[in-house]
């Protein structure tokens, strides 16, 4: 993938992070792909079932964000007024996030490997796909 | 007109879970329509179709706005008239992270009445839409790697 598909990208997560990362995170899942290419529909069921538990990157965002920004206000209230620039600083990263796509956790979360839903859901219906759920549709007439 | 593709995906989506079953059948059918329209339409019109869910805004990035908007405007009434503020912080903060572990939120209630979707129900749509173009249906027996590469270039983004 070049650099200006990424950047292009409908993904905002995946515009803002390094291009050998999203390429690693893809090639993950290709791997995975592979793997259970020639394997039993249960098999695949199951780990479609796996797929809709994995934590995407907001979820994990909102986690980190409100446990950090939680524990500065409690602080703030019951230390020092100083600890009130941790909510501030994290909120104000978590709003440039939601409007940008990018905040401070965000190239850590990610070389973890953690995906966006969108990602996560493109494994989802490569997988479908393999399992045969779109095969009846081959047989009604496309490239309309 | 049937569409099968809407009909298999029993996720666990925490959003869903936490919404009224009428309004989740509400946004189901309306995405259901889309899908309706967009089958008598031209390839070229259903990229288009794909290209604005693309750009679509999931109920997660609404909270996130919302959320710290709220945070930081109590942070900074805190600071300039009463200490007494800061509760709007703490209680933002918690309820998001109770929306990131079990996914209910205050406001998720009036946001879906809105329409706004779960990144799920988005892509759930966006694939239904690549399956009416015929991106879906193309892959060949064979390889296990060549079955694959097919699927994984059939879901490309």
């Amino acid at each position: 993938m070049s650099v200006t598909e990424v950047l292009q990208s409908p993904d905002r997560v995946r515009a803002h992070t390094a291009r050998e990362i999203n390429e690693r995170i893809d090639q993950d899942t290709q791997l995975c792909l592979e793997r259970l290419a020639d394997k039993s529909k249960e098999e695949i069921t199951e780990h479609l079932h796996e797929l809709s538990r994995e934590w995407d990157m907001e979820r994990r965002l909102q986690a980190n964000a409100s446990l950090l920004a939680l524990s500065g206000v409690i602080l703030g209230a019951t230390a020092s007024k100083k600890w009130l620039t941790v909510p501030a600083v994290v909120f104000s990263f978590f709003l440039q996030h939601s409007l940008q796509g990018w905040c401070p956790p965000v190239p850590i979360f990610r070389r973890f490997g953690a995906r966006t839903s969108k990602e996560i859901h493109r494994e989802k219906y490569a997988l479908k796909a393999l399992r045969g759920d779109f095969d009846h549709l081959a047989t009604t007439p496309s490239g309309k | 007109m049937t569409l099968p593709i809407v009909h298999h995906a029993p996720d666990i989506d925490r959003v869903r879970a936490n919404t009224e079953p009428a309004i989740n059948e509400r946004i189901d059918r309306a995405s259901q329509y889309r899908l309706q329209v967009q089958s008598g339409e031209s390839a070229a019109a259903i990229t288009q179709h794909i290209a604005k869910l693309d750009r679509e805004w999931d109920v997660e990035r609404l909270i996130e706005l919302e959320s710290s908007t709220m945070g930081l405007t109590g942070l900074v009434l805190s600071v300039l008239i009463s200490p007494k503020f800061l509760f709007l912080p703490g209680v933002v903060s918690t309820m998001v992270l109770l929306h990131a572990v079990q996914g209910w939120y205050p406001l998720l209630p009036i946001f879906r009445r809105l329409g706004l979707r779960s990144q799920n129900e988005i892509d759930r749509e966006r694939f239904g839409m690549k399956a009416l173009r015929g991106d879906l249906a193309t892959i060949p027996s064979g390889e296990a790697v060549e079955r694959a590469r097919a699927a994984w270039q059939a879901v490309s983004l």
